[in-house]
């Protein structure tokens, strides 16, 4: 049971005030049960509040309303458990890449020797593939390596949950899809809990256990859930010659273009008649 | 090897030597030239074409303190001070020295004395030939004006008093209560003193012409009086040293103080009344005393303008490391918490325009309160009143730019420090302040510029010794050469603040992150 609902985000509230002091609901009513260990891709329009969401389990965001549970605590501000790997990389340009992961390692194993913190860093740079460059600033580093030098901080941490958001938006697709094979092979080895935000069907349907779709923003919220079943590890050519992948991809872009058509007045959103307790909830 | 050169220019913010350098390694040459022509070329022209406007303009424009210095005058002076300071050194070394090393110095010095004075003599005999030249040339040309010019005036005195005479003379006709006639006679005597007036402008241009002979430039005279001025000089400051190396030198000084002293023991020894034995006791003592004095003592030099720009440096850093160690602490906790920035904000805004010239007297008094004695206090109160103003002038750009600097850390660096709940003290350490640095090290260069620049002044008000001193000594001192040292003024402490703010460019570049390419 507790695995089973390791994070629980239930009727997740964002509101912010508008110019006339009137609360506008930007997310209303999210509700989520992730598994230990599963990939969780939240996929919607731009302004949805996907990123409202991340933020808020990450702490960075106040919750209005709602709640959000990991492990059986609810959560209060943000923390190293939830390691956050943003869309930029946010790297200390001041200090090398060694040292950006260093900064987590070290708060993260305070007891740790110095020995064993040096091995925890060079391993998690080397799972991104960078123990070739792991003394080099960020500025002498392309865009792709610093977000892997986000990664490895991330992962560094050992969190509870690692977020996700947009990691690979500002990346060519070449480097794009080089990061998602690196992500998913740390992720098949260190089973962490992950959710991960984009707006890439293709990414989200070869890297996700479950695909979380949101309606258009505001009162944004859970409109389907859809689970994957590709086996794990993944192999992307393996997976692009099944007609599954099409089947889930096109679901996915039918989704999104009634929200688009919705927005316009273009008719209702078709819901899968296989979808889930989410689903159900959302639209009570 | 040619980029780590580019890149130490490139540190050092002598950017304009990149096209050099790169010419040098033969790199598209156009480009490079067209380079040297924008960067090297154009500022020399331009600095050319000033100084010659400057040597144009100058003579043209006479002062009481004599006429505005050419550039080769001021150039005159600087080695003149310049001189000064290696003279007074000099003096300083000689008593000091001691045995063989004396001997040597002062042969050297009688050998030069005997060179030097036969030159003197010619020198002199030269000023006294040119000076019968100039004798000569004014009574050639000055005599005879002189004679016209007397009976010019006495020609028009007499003028003046036949016309006074029959004035009065005329006035004894009037009829008593006749206005017209009175108001005709009234116009006659002011037809007179207007004739008065216009005698005298006569005689003064007349004058005016002699003057103009008298003042007539001897070139080959002022040469020959410079000459003879610089030898004279020299031997002044030879026999100056002589001195020092013989009769007032520390050792000699010591050693016949010692055989007076041997003198004064067998007198001692020998004494038999109670009371001379007290007073040779005594004597004895005091002579001991003052010979320890001499041991210590050391030769009194004056401030000369090198030792004073060093005690200017001294002042400066002494009042920016005040400035720095207030402004960094409270600008972070202004950057830090909105509420301090609050409580601050009004007293920044005050105080920030302040002059400098307001802050030296206040605080001139405040320190002199707590130094009662400047003798036996560590800094002379003239000296920390000038730094601490420098200080209050200074710390506004570093605090402004410290509280910016902290306050707008990238929001994503924020975050990070909060996903990794980093306490206090390492979001400070790790993310704020080098986050921040750049800045900070903006403002430090700011101040430091400032603070030169309030330094001067200060030392001006305070008579703290310093180049702001030597301003003011030569403004009251009001020779032509004092006039031309203030113009060296002007270039010393132009090149110092320039010196000092390339430092702090690369400082600034050094701890930033990004390379600080506004730092120009």
């Amino acid at each position: 049971m507790r695995d089973q609902r390791y994070v629980e985000i239930f009727n997740l509230v964002k509101a912010y005030p508008n110019p006339f002091g009137e609360a506008v609901k930007v997310v209303d009513g999210f509700n989520l049960t992730i598994q230990k260990g599963e990939v969780i891709g939240v996929i919607g329009h731009s302004g949805c509040g996907k990123s409202t969401v991340l933020t808020m389990l990450a702490g960075l965001n106040d919750i209005s309303d709602g709640g959000i549970i990991v492990d059986r605590r609810e959560i209060d501000g943000p923390g190293p458990d939830r390691a956050v790997v943003f869309q930029s990389p946010c790297l200390l340009p001041w200090m090398t890449a060694y040292q950006n992961v260093m900064l987590g390692v070290r708060k993260c194993y305070p007891h740790a020797s110095k020995q064993q913190r040096r091995v925890i860093t060079e391993y998690s740079l080397s799972a991104v593939g960078l123990a070739d460059s792991m003394h080099k600033h960020p500025r002498e580093l392309s865009g792709g390596m610093q977000q892997r030098v986000g990664i490895a901080r991330a992962i560094a941490l050992k969190p509870k949950v690692l977020l996700l958001d947009e990691p690979f938006g500002r990346l060519d697709s070449l480097t794009r899809m080089e990061l998602q094979d690196v992500i998913l092979k740390i992720l098949d080895r260190e089973k962490i809990t992950t959710m991960m935000i984009t707006h890439d069907p293709d990414e989200a349907v070869f890297m996700c256990d479950r695909i979380c779709m949101m309606t258009n923003g505001p009162r944004a919220r859970v409109g389907e859930v859809m689970t994957i079943d590709f086996p794990r590890p993944r192999d992307r050519e393996a997976i692009l010659e099944t007609d599954k992948f099409y089947a889930y991809r096109g679901r996915l872009l039918q989704f999104l273009d009634d929200c688009e058509a919705e927005k316009h007045g273009g008719g209702p959103i078709r819901f899968n008649p296989g979808a889930s307790e989410e689903k159900q909830s959302a639209t009570v | 090897m040619k980029f780590k050169i580019l890149k130490a220019i490139d540190v050092a913010g002598l950017q304009m030597l990149d096209p050099v350098v790169r010419l040098f390694y033969g790199e598209t040459p156009r480009e490079q030239l067209r380079k040297i022509v924008l960067f090297i070329v154009i500022p020399v022209l331009t600095i050319i074409l000033s100084v010659l406007l400057w040597s144009y303009l100058a003579p043209r424009h006479t002062t009481k303190a004599g006429e505005v210095p050419t550039p080769g005058v001021v150039l005159d002076a600087a080695r003149g001070i310049q001189q000064f300071h290696t003279w007074e050194n000099q003096k300083a070394d000689d008593f000091l020295l001691t045995g063989e090393a004396r001997q040597n110095a002062l042969a050297a010095v009688d050998t030069r004395i005997a060179e030097l004075t036969p030159l003197s003599v010619a020198a002199a005999a030269s000023v006294e030939e040119a000076k019968a030249t100039q004798q000569a040339y004014r009574e050639k040309y000055a005599t005879p004006l002189e004679a016209e010019y007397k009976q010019l005036r006495n020609d028009l005195k007499a003028k003046e008093d036949s016309q006074e005479e029959a004035l009065i003379a005329e006035a004894d006709t009037l009829g008593v209560n006749d206005v017209a006639a009175r108001q005709a006679y009234l116009k006659k005597v002011a037809a007179f003193d207007a004739m008065e007036e216009a005698n005298k402008e006569t005689l003064r241009a007349f004058k005016d012409k002699i003057d103009a002979v008298y003042s007539e430039k001897f070139p080959v005279l002022e040469a020959a009086q410079t000459t003879y001025n610089t030898i004279e000089a020299e031997l002044q400051y030879l026999s100056k040293r002589r001195d020092y190396l013989t009769a007032d030198n520390q050792e000699l000084k010591i050693a016949s103080a010692q055989i007076e002293l041997k003198e004064l023991e067998t007198g001692f020894l020998s004494a038999t009344t109670g009371k001379e034995t007290f007073k040779a006791a005594e004597r004895m003592l005091k002579k001991q005393e003052s010979i320890d004095r001499i041991a210590t003592s050391e030769y009194s030099r004056p401030w000369t303008f090198p030792r004073q720009i060093w005690r200017s440096l001294a002042c400066v850093f002494l009042g920016f490391f005040i400035a720095t160690a207030i402004a960094i602490p409270l600008g972070i906790f202004c950057g830090l918490s909105r509420v301090f920035m609050a409580a601050l904000t009004p007293f920044i805004a005050l105080f920030k325009p302040v002059s400098p010239i307001v802050w030296l007297p206040i605080i001139f008094i405040i320190v002199g309160g707590f130094i009662s004695d400047p003798d036996v206090s560590m800094f002379h109160p003239a000296f920390l009143s000038s730094a601490i103003t420098v200080a209050l002038c200074s710390l506004w750009p570093t605090l402004v730019n410290t509280a910016l600097g902290v306050a707008s850390v990238d929001k994503d660096h924020i975050n990070v420090a909060r996903v990794l709940r980093l306490g206090l003290v390492s979001r400070l350490f790790k993310i704020v302040l080098p986050s921040a640095l750049p800045l900070i090290f903006a403002g430090l260069r700011i101040s430091l510029g400032v603070g030169w620049m309030v330094l001067i002044a200060a030392e001006l008000l305070s008579s703290s010794e310093g180049i702001g001193k030597f301003t003011w000594d030569m403004f009251n001192n009001g020779s032509s050469e004092s006039f031309a040292q203030m113009f060296v003024v002007v270039f010393v402490v132009g090149i110092v603040g320039l010196v000092l703010d390339r430092i702090m460019i690369v400082f600034q570049r050094l701890v930033s992150f990004d390379g600080a390419p506004t730092a120009l």
